[in-house]
């Protein structure tokens, strides 16, 4: 079941524009940038890749996630699947899936920033493989986010616009006033702070399960939504 | 078998189906009949678990084929990849269940080509070959012959006789009393949210004065 909708949302997302067009902004926008970067700093370095792949990663996740469930429910196909009747929660993983190994093939390229460092200088290893799995793991909180934002609307629109909400609110959590006393708590739920952990070459199983979570946590809540619309 | 058993709905305090009870045995296609707003596509809804009754309760084999009122598959499918689909999820094995399903519905010729290609006729009968899939034990049809020219017509309705012929029990709801008449074995008429009439359809115009008696006497209540 999941992949088979995983298959048919895969096949409907890549024969449309949308994931190439964005995999492109993505791409030139993080290659303008982190040359810029580079040439900023005169050194051979990757730690301001990922800060900015991930940064971007949040921008353009929304876009490809907006069809996942806003689609389905303004044109009868999420009826039809739910008067089957399948279950939510696959359903939901399924979605997810689709969305994530999408968000990672239009991440995929900025691999190549790896290998052109790599020409230029001495990287190490450690960063580079810590902060991949970083971005893998944040893809995964977006496209769950992305999801949920999508399981609350038939609007694509407006689900694209909640997700890149949530996710901007996350990743600038740490900018909080000290004074408030509660930048302890935001910061440990900033999603760029967990990122520029890993970009600092540490795999921290706390910065792991933390996004792991979050992921599920997102997908939990949509599954939820869900049974709540059919069943009101 | 098709069963529902004082089905009731209301939404902010204002019902909308009341008490509807009427069943649907194997072999019987059974017509759903209504004025707009009668309650018939809650009731479906209600039916196919897509809403919870405020009371009542159904039975319904399973696997149901489903026919929505405004049936939409996936563009950027072909024919054959959407019934291909829609037998993965509902557990069926594709080589046995589509070729069927696609020679009843005249898609042979057609099962490459994607869906944003198909007229609405065409688009009407990707949906009768969903909903029939693997041969159902139950169907629920809501206007399965929109959009469907004159010929397709007549086929959807054999269809849908044989689809009863081989066993499945078959709600169709319809707007078409001549519909009724040809296909139906009996016939459910909602007014208001009630079932008012349950009775074998008769000829095309007795069905006419009968149903516009009892929308009338329904309206006035």
């Amino acid at each position: 079941m999941i992949r088979t909708v995983a298959g048919k949302d895969l096949r409907t997302l890549w024969t449309s524009p949308v994931p190439y067009l964005a995999g492109a902004v993505l791409q030139a926008v993080l290659g303008l940038l982190v040359v810029d970067q580079l040439a900023s700093r005169n050194q051979a370095v990757l730690q301001p890749l990922f800060p900015l792949a991930g940064f971007l990663l949040l921008l353009v996740v929304p876009v490809l996630t907006m069809r996942a469930f806003a689609e389905e429910a303004r044109s009868g196909t999420l009826d039809q699947l739910l008067a089957v009747p399948v279950r939510t929660g696959p359903l939901v993983v399924a979605k997810w899936l689709a969305a994530w190994l999408s968000a990672l093939v239009v991440l995929a390229p900025a691999g190549a920033f790896v290998a052109l460092t790599a020409l230029w200088g001495d990287p190490d290893d450690g960063p580079a493989i810590a902060g991949f799995v970083g971005l893998t793991l944040l893809a995964g909180v977006a496209a769950a986010v992305g999801v949920l934002a999508s399981a609350c609307t038939e609007s694509q629109p407006i689900a694209a616009v909640a997700a890149l909400f949530a996710g901007m609110v996350a990743w600038f959590a740490h900018v909080g006033d000290p004074a408030a006393g509660d930048a302890g708590l935001l910061a440990a739920i900033s999603l760029s702070e967990r990122l520029r952990l890993f970009a600092g070459g540490a795999i921290d199983s706390g910065d792991v399960a933390f996004l792991l979570t979050a992921t599920a946590g997102a997908l939990v809540l949509a599954a939820t939504v869900l049974d709540l619309r059919r069943l009101r | 078998m098709i069963r529902v058993d004082g089905l009731t709905r209301s939404f902010a305090g204002r019902v909308v189906v009341d008490g509807v009870t009427f069943a649907v045995a194997p072999g019987e296609v059974v017509g759903f009949l209504g004025p707009n707003g009668a309650g018939k596509t809650t009731t479906i809804r209600m039916l196919l678990g897509l809403l919870r009754p405020s009371a009542g309760h159904v039975e319904l084999a399973r696997p149901v084929g489903h026919l929505p009122e405004t049936f939409t598959g996936y563009d950027a499918l072909s024919v054959d990849q959407q019934l291909r689909f829609w037998c993965r999820v509902r557990g069926l094995d594709p080589a046995e269940a589509i070729p069927p399903a696609l020679a009843a519905t005249d898609l042979t010729d057609l099962a490459r080509r994607p869906l944003r290609r198909l007229s609405k006729g065409q688009h009407q009968r990707v949906g009768l070959a969903q909903a029939v899939l693997g041969d159902p034990p139950a169907l629920v049809l809501d206007e399965p012959t929109i959009g469907l020219d004159p010929a397709q017509l007549v086929d959807a309705r054999r269809l849908v006789r044989s689809a009863a012929d081989r066993g499945a029990a078959v709600l169709l709801s319809t707007h078409l009393l001549a519909e009724a008449s040809a296909v139906c074995d009996r016939i459910v008429v909602l007014v208001g949210g009630r079932v008012v009439a349950e009775e074998v359809p008769g000829s095309s115009a007795d069905l006419e004065d009968r149903f516009l008696r009892l929308v009338g006497e329904g309206s006035l209540s």
